[in-house]
């Protein structure tokens, strides 16, 4: 109630990023927090300009007391689904994924996205600041083309219509292109070939009537990208013995950007991901065996690719249940061996540098202000923010759960 | 003979329920220990202390404070640095119904095949090499309820698990465990029949069929009852030749009807009724038709709106299964909130934290903590060992077990958990665990269970 209080006072007071916005002693989870030394941020614009111990405010700055709280950057979801259904479970309601072709790589979420759902502020209230919104394999390997989102509701929600390209090649994704993982995964490089034919004669998918395209223009422009290396390409599998074919049959594409995501057996193969480059992106808690292809996987996943020196980001993958939360996953990855500054990097600095999002995952100068500020250990699934800047506006943290809450609180007096 | 008839009169209903499929789980024989130096919390919600546990064959002999004597001549294992709970308790599972791998080939959870299917019984779908049972272990989970699924009105019946690595469901059978009865609102059984143009296509066809079999319940055990009086009647004119009548031979059984045993068994009140139920609305309604029908309704299950109605839940003696945070992956779920289980504690009902998952089942604590926290943020009064009891003495009373685990006292079994960490930390591993005594997972001794799926196929990590 305190907290609600406090923001939305704030947020009368500096409804807008513009001007000077200086944070008091807080403790910054990449230098200061385990020192329990204080500094100061502050903020112009929406920029963080300046990082030091007691810094004088300007004029006209506003000023907010952290009161030694520890502060992260916004996490970075890489991979979730807010915006594209209010209510999964209704068929109705849900725009991820599209059925009835056989080639979707054109197809893109960004078209598709609410600005005002209700889930953004789930989102934000767990810290998470910004997530790709990925599609799902509708009738087509190919999914197509995620988009980047700023959690905070209205216009400014959408940031970047085209993330990247999803490619699914799970055990269970084989049946959407022949019924084996040969011809799936051939279909996929066949694909790319066709769009290679496109770039050198666009002019030709109209007139070519001896040697027609088999895809949708949007389809080979989307690939054209992925090729090109415009697009980073997201394959999903699992296996370690697909994910050494996907890397092989890729390399005939040098420019392409690969990364792998769910991705349960590659840390079995993390030297060959390593001397490639390849980023993996992870949701901790699927250690389920759930089927042939993910026999090896394993709940300290993480801890494996970091000793192995590859790169990864933590994804949630669906905003409504028991993997929703980014900082319960970080934190459960320290538990199973990782060191607390690394996990703090898969939900910020890792994920900024693996989709290019220069200024943000990282508090220092120049950095876009997203900044979270919490009452406990970020990675303890006791804390929570107490404040949120995304784009150094003050985020709304009250959710249609809070008033709920709010509401029969009150009803039945408790206490 | 006469002893048969008197057998069948006396227990055809409560047989079928107690003595048929039982258990042959005995725990093996240990050396005496006390664990000592522990951070003790005992499971009842009334803080932590530094101190000692002592087992003896199975059983929690003894319970101290370090300056309190305790035995002198049994091992003792020095605990300090870590946390001693009762075992987790997940009373919503599907473990070994809906294993993993996840084929249809062992997919065996829900009888979706009638809305009315009391006669199933989820013990007969478990598959006891999942090795989702040891991952659950080592979140401390040592007791599990394992429920058949959601499409029916009522799904079957339940079973109560010890968390033991068996050959065979017999061998993981909780002993004396009453048996549960799953029961299902809302959406799930309406959407699967009326997709099928048959009833329930609606929430009040939900309610017609849940009167319609607890009347054909009321009529079987009217059935039974005539038929006792009867044969009691007969046996009388046996014994002494009183009697208006003259027998040829004794009266014959109705024909047992496995689906109205069960439906009998919770009118009776020795099968404990779990109702997966997430509106507050419906819940109350089910209140309603447990009073029309005399029966006990134990726990609501996927109670996401029980926050609405905790006065109500309270009164009732109705104990709540909560998720920390699912909300809104289905239109009923919508109004789910994290302060729902916090907020049902401080109505004063009972409340539980459940999985319902594979996944969440290996980090029940976690999920109490986290809805401890959102209670604290509300202002509600709650501490962390208030929320120990949602995933352990509540769960046991939900199971109807309550006198035999699911907190450290003496004479109950020792179901333990030795963690790394304070419970309600994202940091605490479970680091030994023991079952009925025996130390069935630990984890710097790469000590736990590996199934014969994972055998030779699957690393095995601790």
């Amino acid at each position: 109630m305190k907290r609600i209080l406090l923001v939305m006072g704030l947020m009368g007071a500096m409804s807008l990023s513009a001007g000077e916005l200086l944070i008091q002693n807080v403790r910054l989870v990449e230098t200061n927090f385990q020192s329990g030394e204080v500094i100061d941020l502050r903020i112009v614009n929406g920029i963080i300009t300046q990082i030091g111990v007691d810094l004088v405010a300007g004029a006209d700055a506003a000023i907010y007391d952290g009161e030694s709280r520890a502060v992260t950057p916004g996490f970075i979801d890489s991979g979730t689904t807010i915006g594209l259904a209010e209510v999964r479970g209704l068929g109705v309601s849900h725009d991820g994924e599209q059925a009835d072709d056989d080639m979707t790589a054109g197809f893109q979420v960004y078209l598709a996205l609410n600005e005002d759902s209700s889930l953004i502020p789930i989102a934000s209230n767990d810290g998470i600041t910004r997530g790709l919104i990925v599609p799902e394999a509708g009738d087509s390997n190919y999914a197509g083309q995620s988009a980047l989102v700023r959690f905070k509701r209205g216009s400014a929600f959408l940031q970047e219509k085209t993330m990247a390209q999803h490619l699914y090649l799970r055990e269970g994704d084989r049946r959407r292109a022949g019924g084996s993982r040969s011809s799936a995964l051939g279909a996929a490089l066949e694909a790319l070939a066709e769009s290679a034919r496109y770039d050198r004669q666009p002019r030709a998918f109209n007139t070519n009537k001896n040697r027609p395209f088999n895809l949708d223009e949007s389809d080979l422009i989307a690939l054209s990208a992925v090729r090109s290396g415009k697009t980073p390409l997201v394959v999903h599998v699992d296996r370690a013995a697909d994910i050494i074919k996907v890397v092989t049959a890729f390399r005939s594409y040098p420019d392409l950007r690969l990364i792998l995501a769910s991705a349960a057996e590659a840390w079995k193969v993390a030297p060959l991901l390593k001397a490639e480059n390849i980023p993996v992106l992870i949701n901790v808690m699927e250690n389920l065996p759930q089927n042939f292809d993910r026999l090896g996987a394993r709940l300290d996943q993480a801890t494996l690719l970091a000793n192995a020196g590859v790169s990864f980001a933590f994804l949630s993958g669906s905003p409504y249940s028991e993997t929703r939360s980014l900082s319960q996953a970080a934190g459960i990855a320290v538990a199973q061996g990782l060191t607390w500054q690394q996990a703090i990097a898969a939900v910020t600095s890792t994920p900024a540098a693996i989709w290019g999002l220069t200024g943000l995952g990282r508090i220092e100068p120049g950095a876009m202000a997203d900044v979270v500020i919490w009452d406990g250990d970020p990675l303890e699934v006791t804390s929570a923010p107490v404040a949120v800047l995304i784009d150094g506006d003050w985020v709304d943290l009250e959710t249609r759960q809070d008033v709920l809450a709010k509401r029969y609180v009150e009803l039945l007096d408790l206490k | 003979m006469i002893k048969l008839w008197l057998f069948m009169a006396g227990a055809a209903v409560s047989s079928a329920i107690w003595a048929d499929y039982p258990s042959t789980y005995e725990p093996p024989p240990h050396a005496a220990f006390v664990l000592t130096h522990a951070i003790v919390d005992v499971g009842e919600g009334q803080g932590e202390f530094e101190g000692w546990v002592s087992v003896v064959d199975g059983k929690i002999a003894g319970v101290g404070a370090m300056d309190e004597a305790r035995p002198s001549d049994t091992l003792e294992i020095n605990a300090s640095g870590r946390w001693l709970t009762p075992g987790v308790i997940d009373v919503h599972s599907h473990l070994g119904d809906y294993p993993s791998p996840g084929y249809r080939a062992h997919s065996d959870g829900n009888e979706a095949t009638s809305p009315v299917t009391a006669e199933v019984w989820a013990e007969h779908s478990v598959w006891p090499q999942d090795p989702q049972f040891p991952l659950a272990l080592a979140g401390g989970v040592t007791t599990l309820q394992v429920l058949p699924g959601s499409a029916n009105l009522f799904g079957g019946r339940s079973v109560v698990l010890k968390n033991i690595w068996s050959r065979t469901v017999q061998g993981m059978k909780f002993p004396g465990a009453p048996y549960g009865l799953k029961m299902a609102c809302g959406e799930n059984p309406k959407r699967v029949y009326g997709s099928r143009g048959q009833t329930p296509s609606t929430r009040m066809g939900n309610f017609a069929g849940y009167r319609k079999a607890w009347i054909d319940a009321q009529e079987y055990q009217k059935k039974w009852t005539r038929f006792e009086k009867a044969l009691a009647e007969y046996e009388l004119w046996r014994i002494s030749d009183q009697g208006e009548k003259d027998y040829k031979e004794p009266p014959s059984p109705p024909k047992r009807n496995l689906q109205m045993e069960t439906l009998v068994g919770v009118l009776k009140g020795e099968i404990l009724v779990h109702n997966h139920c997430y509106r507050a609305d419906e819940m109350a309604q089910i209140i309603d038709l447990s009073r029309e029908f005399g029966y006990q309704v134990t726990a609501f299950h996927h109670a996401v709106e029980a926050y609405k109605i905790g006065d109500l839940l309270a009164k009732n003696n109705i104990c709540s299964a909560m998720w920390a945070d699912w909300w809104q992956f289905k239109l009923e779920s919508f109004d789910g909130i994290k302060q729902n289980v916090a907020m049902v504690n401080a109505a004063g009902a009972c409340a539980i934290v459940h999985s319902d998952s594979a996944r969440g089942i290996q980090r029940l604590n976690q999920e109490a903590a986290k809805a401890m926290a959102a209670g604290q943020r509300m202002g509600l009064s709650v501490d962390a060992s208030v929320a120990l009891t949602w995933i352990t003495r509540n769960a046991a009373q939900a199971l109807g077990v309550a006198d035999q685990t699911g907190t450290i006292a003496v004479g109950k079994m020792a179901d333990l958990v030795l963690w790394s960490h304070p419970p309600m930390s994202v940091y605490a591993r479970a680091e030994t665990v023991f079952i009925d005594g025996v130390r069935r997972y630990d984890r710097a001794a790469g000590l736990g269970p590996v199934t014969d799926f994972e055998l030779g196929q699957r690393e095995e990590v601790f």
